[in-house]
C-alpha cells in the first residue's frame, strides 16, 4: 500500500482553463521539484455527441486537443477544471503556491489541502489492474477507460 | 376594485427584474437582433425557407365538433394551420444570466400563448406549434431575456447551468454550439442539438458585468445580489414554507 502520508492539494481556478492556459500552468507545475503524481479534472468534452437526436455523430470542439507538457504529449479530452498534485512533502506546497499566486493574475484561484486523489486500490482498481497492480498509478487514469497515464519528465 | 397582479415579492433588483418579465404589460428592452432565418436555423427543426410540415389538415378544413370550448378559445396561428410540436431550450448560468429555468415558464405563461413549458433545475424547455414557436423564439433571443454568453440554446447535453465560466466568459458547452469569436460576437456554428450549421449564426455580442448585473434574475452571493439581503423575499418564502409545513398536519379549527 501507497505511504498515505503524502500531502495532496487541488488548485481550483475561478474560471475553466484553455487548453493554451492549462498547457502554461502544467509546464510550470512540471518545473517543481516534488510533485509526485497530478491529475486534471474537468467536464468531458466528447468526441461524439453523447444524447439526443444527433446521438452518435461527431463532435468537433476546438478545447480537445494536445498540448505538451515537459517531454510528453497529453490529449486532453476534458475542461480543465482543476489541477490535483501529489507531493513529496509541505515545502513543496508553498512553492506551488508562490508559483500560482504570480501565474492567475486575471483572475482568482484556490489552492485547497485535502486528500483528493485515490491512495489505496479500491475494488473496481482491483478487478481492472489485479493484485499485483503499480500503485503509484491508481487513480491517475479512469480504469474503463483504454489510456493510462502520462509520465512527464523534464530536464531539471 | 379589479385584480392586479403582484406577479412576485421583493425590493431587489433581481425581484423588480422577475416581475418586469412576467409581467405581459411590460415592454421586455430589445437588445439585438437576430433574422428569422438565423432562428430556423439554431432550432433545426426545419430547413430555412421550407415549407411548415403539418400534423394535421388546417382548422378551416376539417371538421370541428361543436364544442363550447372550441368557440372560446381562439386557436393561434400554428394551431390554426395544423403545425407540429416543436421546442426550444434554454441553459441559464448561475453567474448572473438574464433569466432562469422557472422564471421563464412563469414569463411564458404570461406573455405567450398555446405553449408547453417543461422546467428543470439547469434548463427550461418550451414546447409549442412550430410558427408559434419560432416567433416566440425571435422574442426570447432577441430581448433581454437572452445573453450570448450566459445562455445557451441547448436541445440536448445541456450540461454547463452550474458549472464555472471559461477564461473568455462563455458558459461550458461540451458540444461547443456557440463560440465566441475574435471579433467579440458570439456565433451559433451548430444548430440546438449540436448538429453542424452550413453557416456561422451571430447572436450579438455578451453583455457587460454592470449589464448582467442589472438584469439578472437570478439571486447570487457572490457575484451579484445576495438572496438573504432581500428581506421581503425572504420573508415570503418562510410565510409559505411554514403554512405548508403546518397544513401538512391538516390543521383542523376546533
Amino acid at each position: 500500500m501507497m505511504n498515505a502520508t503524502f500531502p495532496q492539494v487541488r488548485i481550483v481556478p475561478l474560471r475553466m482553463l484553455k487548453p493554451e492556459t492549462a498547457e502554461r500552468l502544467l509546464n510550470m507545475l512540471a518545473s517543481i521539484t516534488g510533485i509526485r503524481r497530478m491529475m486534471i479534472h474537468g467536464p468531458g468534452l466528447p468526441k461524439k455527441v453523447p444524447y439526443g437526436p444527433a446521438r452518435g455523430s461527431p463532435n468537433p470542439h476546438s478545447d480537445r486537443r494536445a498540448i505538451h507538457v515537459g517531454d510528453a504529449e497529453i490529449a486532453l479530452r476534458i475542461a480543465a477544471g482543476e489541477v490535483i498534485l501529489e507531493v513529496e512533502d509541505a515545502s513543496v506546497i508553498e512553492e506551488i503556491r508562490s508559483l500560482c499566486d504570480g501565474f492567475f493574475t486575471g483572475f482568482p484561484y484556490q489552492l485547497q489541502e485535502g486528500r483528493f486523489m485515490k491512495t489505496a486500490p479500491t475494488l473496481v482498481d482491483y478487478a481492472k489492474y489485479g493484485p499485483r497492480a503499480d500503485t503509484m498509478f491508481i487513480g491517475l487514469a479512469d480504469p474503463r477507460n483504454g489510456e493510462g497515464p502520462v509520465l512527464i519528465r523534464t530536464e531539471r | 376594485m379589479a385584480y392586479k397582479p403582484q406577479y412576485g415579492p421583493g425590493t431587489s433588483i433581481v425581484a423588480a427584474n422577475r416581475r418586469k418579465q412576467m409581467n405581459p404589460g411590460q415592454k421586455l428592452e430589445k437588445v439585438r437582433s437576430v433574422t428569422d432565418e438565423d432562428i430556423v436555423l439554431i432550432l433545426g427543426h426545419r430547413a430555412p425557407g421550407s415549407a411548415y410540415p403539418s400534423a394535421h389538415p388546417p382548422l378551416a378544413e376539417q371538421q370541428e365538433p361543436n364544442c363550447p370550448m372550441r368557440k372560446l378559445v381562439k386557436p393561434t396561428d400554428g394551431a390554426k394551420a395544423g403545425d407540429r410540436v416543436r421546442y426550444i431550450q434554454f441553459a441559464d448560468s448561475m453567474f448572473n444570466a438574464p433569466s432562469q429555468p422557472y422564471q421563464r415558464t412563469y414569463t411564458e405563461c404570461y406573455r405567450f400563448r398555446g405553449i408547453d413549458p417543461g422546467t428543470l433545475s439547469g434548463r427550461q424547455i418550451v414546447e409549442c406549434r412550430e410558427r408559434d414557436l419560432e416567433k416566440y423564439s425571435k422574442e426570447l433571443i432577441e430581448t433581454e431575456m437572452f445573453d450570448p454568453a450566459l445562455v445557451g440554446i441547448r436541445g440536448a447535453t445541456v450540461h454547463g447551468h452550474s458549472l464555472r465560466l471559461a477564461e473568455d466568459g462563455m458558459m461550458f458547452d461540451m458540444l461547443q454550439r456557440d463560440v465566441l469569436g475574435a471579433d467579440g460576437i458570439v456565433k451559433y456554428v451548430k444548430n440546438q442539438i449540436g448538429e453542424p450549421l452550413d453557416r456561422a449564426v451571430a447572436v450579438g455580442k455578451p453583455m457587460d458585468q454592470k449589464w448582467l448585473k442589472a438584469h439578472t434574475t437570478i439571486f447570487h452571493s457572490l457575484v451579484g445580489t445576495s438572496y438573504r439581503d432581500d428581506t421581503e423575499y425572504v420573508e415570503y418564502i418562510q410565510r409559505i414554507h411554514s403554512l405548508r409545513t403546518k397544513y401538512g398536519f391538516m390543521p383542523k379549527e376546533e
